[in-house]
């Protein structure tokens, strides 16, 4: 075609500088550019495209066509005959973790971390949403602290601000640029009331005995410490001095899952609809017979599409997050008879939790920690430049509604705002900017994270409910997970408590908090 | 000699007419019948030689033990495949049986036949009907490129093996094995004669395989079926020692100096690939590869062309055959129950399935070669004829046994013993199926040491 046209192009031209002297273009013919001008020759008097295809011109394109496949066809090019979908995932892996949230990232990156040999294993994360608009951990405050009161979770916290204090020696890829997590050492202050001074007194005893740097403040060092507090109505106060604070959660997470499909974990968007697995019935001591479950394949559907893929697997890890007891549904756990083992939910589901950004330049100023008042609002610096940000968590009863991720405002003026303003007074001037919700994988039975294989599926590790603690204990329970799969038992820290058989005994492991 | 071929080719009439229900019993009795008939073939008369029984059919004492393998593998590979082909539909079923009965009457006329045509052309004929298992029933996306490097491999190898023996009988006059003797090879120094000379070997070795030719075999046995990866392992290897012990003969004044690169690179091979076992994460890649490691210890056993060579190397072609199709249906029992190859995710097995260990560490010995079972004793004769033609040999040989012995513990202790991952706890308890599959592999393996005679491959 391109022959041709030239071809006719320079006909053109030889005619325009033959004829330009004798005859002008007229405007009909000029409008037309590959039409010549004037009369001469081999002159073409339609003024309309060829009625019919040209053999030769035809032959052209498809030659041309054919040159161009044969080119791409070659060995360095990335064309295939039949177009496969890039992002759906393979058709067997070894491990899928299913949630590609922090948690799931960690544990894929300290799974890939501690296989032996490179390309040991195939680690498959599969996330729902590209853009992460709707994960907590992207939409989490990110504070990490180690004033809780039970052990595993001061340790996970402890260990978690270890490794993310020297991140970079874990999580930094070569040829790349190092991880900035922007890390405000800053720490938590918890306030306590003359009625629950007892209990922050005994958290402390804990902590210190765990190793966690915090320190008791009475009223009047708080005050000279912090002076825009009113210390009105505070008995005791609770600082942290080393590990605790506030970072980006967005960078965590990113660093996770760069570092990890470096070391070779494969990414997939797209969401667990189904699974198959085979079933087994066997006599349990007291002769009874226990219906158990093995997953044999996931299935992934790609997302806006009718596309799926199963994925045949070995185990598979749920760090669904707040939607881990969805996710179990699926494998029927939850939909037995109510009395029995089967009929034992998962107990995780999600909260709607609010965070709201407000402005106030004559507010505390840079040194400011993570502030927890015994009334339950809560607020930290964020930036440098006069912002804060705050929230509260609701009553039971006012749980807010989990269908979608709108801010309620008038929560913020009910309920926030006053208790806020009453201790710290400078906020009594401040102006909400903006706010954001996120869900909390919400743990309705006790609160804390589950660990663990679950009794009646044989191969799902789970890896959630931490309810609001799950980002600053991830890189700690993703090495424990790790460790659970592939060194058959913790060998780091030792979470046995926090498997799911206090769930099954009914005994809650409850952290007992002043707020 | 007919009275096992009929009833073989019968028997693929019977995978078709057969109603569904017994399809496998019907099909594991007979061809257990047949293999039990085959056991005559062992009984040899003390007179030396062939045993014929047509112009186009004969055995000897070479020919009968592989021939007595291939015809004992075929219930055990039925045997094997039961569970994972219970899913498919019935035709697809018979058609799986009817690949594996057509692959064993290929190799019983392989092994069988007088002339080296015919063994030229039941060689080929072999590799379609694995090709087929391989990339019709293999589980992974892998399994293409598994069979393409597969076919062509074995083809682009036995190509000129064909000319050469086309050349040969043109200029001979005959290719059957009982005239070879007779008929060496004129000494000739030219050139073309020793390409002549590569071309009869290099089919044979791409098939054994030698370590620079091995790239095919990781990759077949790792995406073949169970079935077929035991008949690769045990059978099919076997195919490439056999032909090169039969025509080792005419090959004769050459051999003494062409042959030396190749034993050295067998011997290369041992150590290399035992090295690469020990960084395998894939339990049925590292048993692939300790595959190549044995043959490569028969490939330098053949090419030294000793009496104690040929019969190490017969020796070790029988133990490693059981061995090895043992230690895949060990993996299988594993990746049935995971639906995992990966090893570190299926360790600690001996506490939850304590009987399959004792098969797992069975198997394990017998790879690692433990006096008194018949792998020892393949391994000897090879390294003490190699070490008769050469002393340093002996350097490579033992750094060979040790490595060898290191991976097949390594493999024994990483499955088995350690801690056990907690979603292993519940995993299914052993079939009697599986503990008969191995209890037959393992079973000939012990009897052999009482009387190894069966298998020397000695005429006198």
């Amino acid at each position: 075609m391109c022959a041709w046209r030239r071809l006719h192009g320079s006909v053109r031209t030889l005619r325009g500088s033959l004829l330009r002297g004798c005859l002008s273009s007229t405007a009909a013919t000029r409008r037309q550019p590959g039409r010549c001008g004037g009369l001469t020759l081999c002159q073409r008097l339609s003024t309309g495209g060829a009625l019919r295809n040209d053999f030769f011109k035809d032959l052209e394109d498809q030659l041309a066509a054919m040159r161009k496949k044969a080119a791409d066809a070659l060995p360095g090019s990335s064309w295939m005959p039949f177009e496969i979908n890039p992002n759906l995932p393979p058709e067997t892996a070894d491990i899928v973790i299913v949630g590609g949230g922090v948690v799931g990232w960690s544990i894929a990156y300290w799974l890939k971390q501690k296989e032996r040999l490179p390309r040991g294993m195939r680690v498959l994360v599969v996330e729902r949403d590209p853009s992460y608009s709707r994960a907590s951990t992207v939409l989490s405050v990110g504070g990490i602290r180690q004033q809780f009161s039970l052990p595993e979770n001061i340790y996970l916290s402890l260990a978690s601000a270890d490794f993310m204090r020297n991140i970079n020696e874990h999580l930094s890829v070569m040829n790349e640029d190092p991880v900035d997590l922007q890390f405000n050492h800053s720490g938590y202050l918890f306030l306590a009331s003359e009625e629950v001074a007892h209990i922050m007194e005994e958290n402390y005893n804990t902590q210190r005995l765990a190793g966690a740097k915090v320190s008791l403040l009475s009223p009047q060092r708080v005050k000279e410490n912090f002076p825009w507090i009113n210390t009105e109505g505070v008995a005791l106060a609770s600082y942290g001095l080393e590990n605790e604070g506030w970072f980006d959660p967005w960078s965590l997470l990113n660093a996770f899952r760069r570092k990890a499909i470096s070391l070779g974990a494969i990414q997939c968007f797209g969401e667990v609809t189904d699974f198959k697995y085979t079933t087994h019935i066997r006599t349990t001591a007291d002769e009874e017979q226990l219906e158990t479950r093995r997953i044999k394949s996931v299935k992934v559907q790609m997302p806006n599409s009718m596309e799926y893929q199963p994925v045949e697997c070995a185990i598979v890890v749920n760090a669904a997050g707040a939607y881990s007891g969805k996710l179990a549904e699926m494998l029927g756990i939850g939909r037995g008879p109510q009395d029995s083992i089967y009929g034992l939910p998962v107990p995780v589901e999600p909260r709607k939790r609010y965070v709201y950004v407000v402005h106030c330049p004559d507010g505390p100023g840079l040194d400011c920690p993570l502030l927890i008042d015994y009334s339950g609002v809560y607020f930290r610096r964020e930036g440098l430049g006069g912002n804060y940000i705050s929230g509260i968590s609701p009553e039971e009863a006012e749980e807010p509604d989990t269908s979608n991720l709108e801010v309620d405002h008038q929560f913020f003026e009910d309920k926030v705002w006053p208790k806020l303003a009453h201790r710290v007074p400078a906020f009594e001037k401040l102006k909400v900017t903006s706010a954001w919700a996120g869900f909390y994988d919400y743990n309705t039975f006790d609160q804390n994270g589950i660990i663990g294989i679950h009794p009646l599926i044989s191969n799902m590790y789970f890896a959630t409910g931490f309810s609001g603690h799950g980002l600053q204990h991830s890189p700690a329970v993703g090495r424990a997970v790790a460790e659970l799969i592939l060194d058959g038992g913790f060998k780091t820290l030792n979470l046995k408590r926090m498997s799911f058989s206090r769930i099954f005994a009914q005994e809650p492991m409850l952290e007992q908090n002043i707020v | 000699m007919l009275k096992i071929l009929i009833p073989s080719m019968f028997m693929l009439l019977t995978t078709w007419t057969s109603p569904f229900k017994q399809l496998w019993s019907t099909i594991l009795m007979y061809s257990f019948l047949v293999a039990t008939l085959s056991l005559t073939w062992l009984a040899m008369p003390t007179d030396t030689g062939w045993f014929y029984i047509n112009n186009y059919m004969a055995y000897d004492p070479l020919s009968s033990p592989l021939l007595v393998l291939t015809c004992w593998l075929l219930p055990l590979m039925i045997i094997a495949s039961q569970n994972h082909l219970a899913a498919e539909p019935e035709n697809r079923q018979r058609t799986y049986i009817s690949l594996l009965i057509s692959l064993q009457i290929f190799l019983i006329l392989a092994f069988s036949a007088t002339e080296m045509i015919m063994f030229y052309v039941m060689f080929e004929a072999t590799l379609i009907p694995t090709l087929i298992i391989i990339t019709r029933w293999g589980n992974q996306m892998e399994r293409l490129n598994a069979g393409t490097y597969f076919l062509f491999y074995t083809l682009a190898g036995s190509l000129p093996l064909l000319v050469a023996l086309l050349i040969y009988h043109s200029s001979m006059g005959s290719l059957s094995y009982l005239s070879l003797t007779s008929l060496p090879l004129t000494c000739s120094n030219l050139y073309a004669d020793k390409l002549w000379w590569m071309a009869c070997l290099l089919a044979f070795l791409v098939k054994m395989p030698l370590y620079g030719v091995h790239l095919w075999l990781p990759k077949a046995h790792v995406e073949a079926p169970i079935a077929g990866s035991m008949v690769l392992a045990a059978v099919l290897l076997k195919l490439g020692g056999y032909g090169m012990m039969r025509i080792m003969i005419i090959l004769d004044p050459l051999t003494k100096e062409l042959s030396y690169p190749f034993i050295i690179l067998a011997l290369w091979g041992v150590i290399m690939t035992g090295s690469i076992c020990l960084r395998q994460t894939d339990l049925k890649s590292l048993i692939a590869y300790s595959s190549v490691s044995h043959m490569g210890l028969v490939a330098a056993g053949i090419l030294i062309q000793t009496p104690w060579g040929f019969t190490g190397a017969l020796i070790l072609m029988i133990a490693h055959g059981l061995t090895s199709s043992a230690l895949f249906c060990l993996a299988n029992t594993n990746y049935e129950r995971t639906h995992s190859r990966t090893i570190i995710l299926a360790r600690g097995l001996q506490m939850v399935l304590p009987l399959m260990a004792t098969w797992w560490f069975l198997a394990s010995l017998a790879n690692l070669a433990l006096p008194p079972l018949p792998n020892l004793m393949g391994e000897i004769m090879i390294i003490t004829s190699l070490f008769n033609w050469s002393f340093y040999t002996l350097i490579l040989t033992g750094l060979g046994t040790l490595i060898t012995a290191s991976y097949s513990l390594y493999m024994f202790l990483l499955t088995q013993r350690g801690p056990i991952p907690h979603h292993l706890i519940l995993l299914e308890p052993s079939h009697t199926r599986e503990h008969l599959l191995l209890a037959l592999h393992l079973l000939p393996l012990l009897l052999l040491i009482a009387k190894p005679e069966l298998v020397w491959g000695w005429t006198a």
